[in-house]
């Protein structure tokens, strides 16, 4: 239980410098992404994992869903907003989706079976 | 008597705006999700989440509850979204060694591979003349969900339709990149699971664990380093092309 609590110390305080960077550069970055991206640097750095942080992070990771459900709702609250815009959302994300997925796995599976290949050199 | 109803009224205009009754009603509302979703023998198109979301939000229109009142209420549940996105950096980080064995292919797929995961979708909904709100929430809709809200704030969309975007999204990789694979004669694990978790973010992410640890491994690999990728070029981007 300690070692949760130690865990989520090293967290909120990785969120608070994300906050302190993102404020002071001006970056368009959320301080939860500024603060993942500086604890991915010190742990690159550090090369250990410490027992605290796994025992914090695993939890939140797995309660993920459950934090943005507030979030979610929202859409049955302000679906009047987009009215007259469901049909170019719809065809938006479905036909975008599908071509992404194409273009990944078709670089992809191209890349990975000819890694000799280098289309620029 | 008197005294206890007017204690009685003054508790039912109150309760509303605690947090605690946002928070029952959260976590209630999640735990009927999850179970509801058991009994429909765990249906691939309908993540839990979207189940326990349309719970809550049945049970915000029944009672005398205002969506606003609620969203200040739960805030506290909210704010742990921060210390759960900084935490997304230690999957990333014990992910890193797969990048060392396959470094060219990730590399060179993932810039385009996650421009394209915004590009298309903006794109159409900009030719079917959506307006800037809307493009703005639909662009960061491959990436994980605490990152994508970090971003659409950023560029100014909404955070509800976002959330419904990345349902869609997630669904729809998962159908095409199953489809897609079986087609295309793909068999490779590392090939599947980083288009599932590149394009289908966590809900792909679930289906790559499906199809064996590889696949689930590349696709927590590829749904992490999309989400860090476009939180550094989407708003940059976006801010250049006003």
């Amino acid at each position: 239980m300690l070692s949760i609590l130690r865990g989520f110390l090293i967290l909120t305080a990785f969120l608070m410098l994300g906050d302190i960077t993102v404020e002071l550069f001006a970056l368009p970055l959320s301080s939860g992404v500024a603060g993942m991206l500086l604890l991915t640097f010190w742990l690159l750095l550090r090369r250990r994992l410490s027992h605290d942080l796994t025992a914090a992070s695993q939890p939140l990771i797995g309660m993920l869903a459950l934090l943005i459900m507030p979030g979610v709702v929202g859409i049955f609250f302000q679906a009047d907003e987009f009215s007259g815009q469901w049909l170019a959302i719809f065809i938006a994300l479905i036909l975008g989706t599908l071509l992404s997925s194409l273009t990944t796995l078709w670089l992809m599976q191209h890349l990975v079976s000819t890694p000799r290949e280098r289309p620029h050199e | 008597m008197s005294e206890l109803l007017l204690r009685l009224e003054i508790l039912t205009s109150e309760l509303p705006q605690r947090p605690e009754t946002a928070i029952v009603l959260t976590l209630a509302a999640y735990f009927a999700g999850l179970r509801l979703f058991g009994w429909l023998r765990s249906p691939a198109w309908c993540p839990p989440i979207l189940l326990a979301a349309c719970l809550l939000a049945g049970l915000l229109a029944l009672l005398p509850l205002d969506y606003t009142e609620y969203r200040h209420g739960v805030g506290w549940l909210t704010w742990l979204l921060g210390p759960a996105t900084v935490a997304l950096g230690v999957p990333l980080y014990q992910q890193v060694h797969h990048i060392r064995t396959l470094w060219k292919p990730i590399v060179l797929t993932l810039p385009p591979a996650a421009i394209l995961a915004a590009g298309y979708a903006v794109g159409i909904a900009w030719l079917l003349d959506a307006p800037p709100t809307v493009l703005a929430s639909l662009a960061p809709k491959s990436v994980t969900a605490p990152i994508a809200m970090g971003i659409t704030q950023e560029l100014g969309g909404s955070v509800s339709l976002l959330m419904g975007a990345l349902l869609i999204t997630g669904v729809m990789a998962t159908l095409s990149i199953t489809l897609l694979a079986r087609w295309g004669n793909i068999h490779d694990q590392r090939v599947i699971g980083f288009a599932l978790g590149l394009n289908g973010h966590a809900i792909g992410t679930v289906r790559a664990f499906d199809i064996g640890p590889t696949a689930g491994a590349f696709a927590s690999l590829g749904m992490s380093l999309t989400g860090v990728f476009t939180a550094l070029w989407l708003p940059l981007m976006w801010h250049f092309l006003g």
